[in-house]
């Protein structure tokens, strides 16, 4: 197979400096600013009035109990099982004891709901206003321009993607245009965000679109919707069927091993 | 396989977990973009770029080995190369930082290529 002769290009230099350098600092400068608007605006958690905040607090009670009981004494976990299991099915932390069994409030109603899609839609705004921002003004500015070279032969089918609006035939696809520069930077300068802004930061969206199912898993447990009693009685199930040991059995056993095995 | 019990006696803190996997991955990112610029003004291209960061990647693995981990983890008793004193995933520490650290290699590689070359 012959091999092609290499394309050379003459390009003004200026290229870099009115194209290749404004999109990378305003793609920098945009991930700083998504990175502190979502600090900003992360909404503080509403605060709870005491009945409620005593259901919930009831309830991780339990759930810590269970998943503690080995470091418990037996009758330390006993002492607290009866507890709880006996202030479950009595509803003694109910919110609202006379509420029991009726069927939850619809919740698109409530308007406490509404503040968990109000965040849902901040995040996504953060994320969506400043990339279609950017994509129409390199499209309205830079559209045309072939700015780089890449340093790795790709084959045919890419020519599509990174020479958009440049319509050549004949050109090698690895010549880039600017919005393929601009793709580039999207998923290549979350390393360059790591070492500004920290590791947990919200820069990039790619992390922002894998971290979204995070918090919701929190939210979920007391969520609109679920009918507290019944996570009471479910809890108190759980927690019956704990069988007790605790790490401390045995443990001079271990102790001595430890010892003679030296 | 350590069991429940062992893990309730000796608990993996998920703190430290955390902390361990982002220092690997600060590592990883920040090396991942300098080897990129130090290909891109060297003029590699195709496979020998590639190669590049193949290299130094598990070159940084190795040292990060051996002046980080082995220390510790040889006088508790691991074997060579075992990692599992301070990671979960032998995977993880060997094998992550090559996808981790690409995109960053590759957009510093084309930038430094492109100015360097122009």
């Amino acid at each position: 197979m012959a091999r092609l002769p290499v394309q050379t290009i003459q390009r003004d230099p200026q290229l870099f400096y009115w194209i290749l350098f404004p999109i990378t600092v305003v793609m920098v400068l945009t991930g700083i600013l998504r990175h502190y608007a979502t600090v900003l605006m992360a909404t503080s958690p509403k605060k709870l009035d005491q009945k409620t905040m005593r259901e919930q607090r009831s309830m991780l009670h339990g759930v810590a109990t269970r998943s503690n009981f080995h470091v418990l004494s037996g009758p330390s976990f006993r002492a607290r099982r009866d507890y709880l299991t006996n202030a479950y099915e009595t509803g003694a932390f109910l919110k609202s004891p006379d509420q029991r069994g009726q069927p939850p409030p619809n919740p698109m109603t409530d308007p406490g709901a509404m503040d968990g899609m109000m965040g849902m839609m901040k995040n996504n705004m953060a994320m969506m206003i400043p990339n279609t921002l950017i994509m129409s003004w390199i499209n309205a500015f830079f559209s045309g321009f072939v700015i780089i070279k890449l340093p790795f032969p790709i084959t045919v089918k890419f020519k599509s993607m990174l020479q958009a609006g440049v319509a050549t035939r004949e050109m090698d696809p690895r010549w880039m245009s600017s919005i393929s520069w601009y793709f580039l930077c999207i998923f290549g300068l979350q390393s360059v965000f790591n070492f500004l802004l920290g590791s947990d930061n919200a820069a990039s969206q790619m992390a922002q679109q894998m971290g979204g199912m995070g918090p919701q898993a929190g939210a979920q447990m007391f969520g609109p919707g679920v009918d507290p009693d019944k996570q009471f009685k479910i809890e108190t199930e759980n927690l019956a069927v704990v069988e007790h040991y605790s790490v401390l059995d045995g443990v001079e056993d271990r102790l001595l091993e430890g010892i003679m095995s030296k | 396989m350590p069991t429940e019990r062992e893990f309730q006696i000796a608990p993996i803190v998920p703190e430290s977990v955390m902390h361990n996997t982002k220092a690997l991955s600060n590592l990883q990112n920040l090396t991942a973009s300098i080897f990129g610029a130090a290909a891109g003004i060297l003029g590699l291209e195709s496979y020998s770029g590639f190669l590049f960061y193949l290299v130094f990647t598990v070159l940084t693995t190795v040292l990060f080995y051996a002046i980080r981990v082995a220390p510790t983890s040889l006088k508790a008793g691991h074997a060579t190369f075992d990692t599992s004193r301070f990671f979960r995933t032998q995977y993880e520490f060997w094998a992550g930082g090559l996808f981790g650290g690409l995109a960053g290699y590759i957009l510093t590689w084309t930038l430094f290529y492109g100015l360097v070359r122009a």
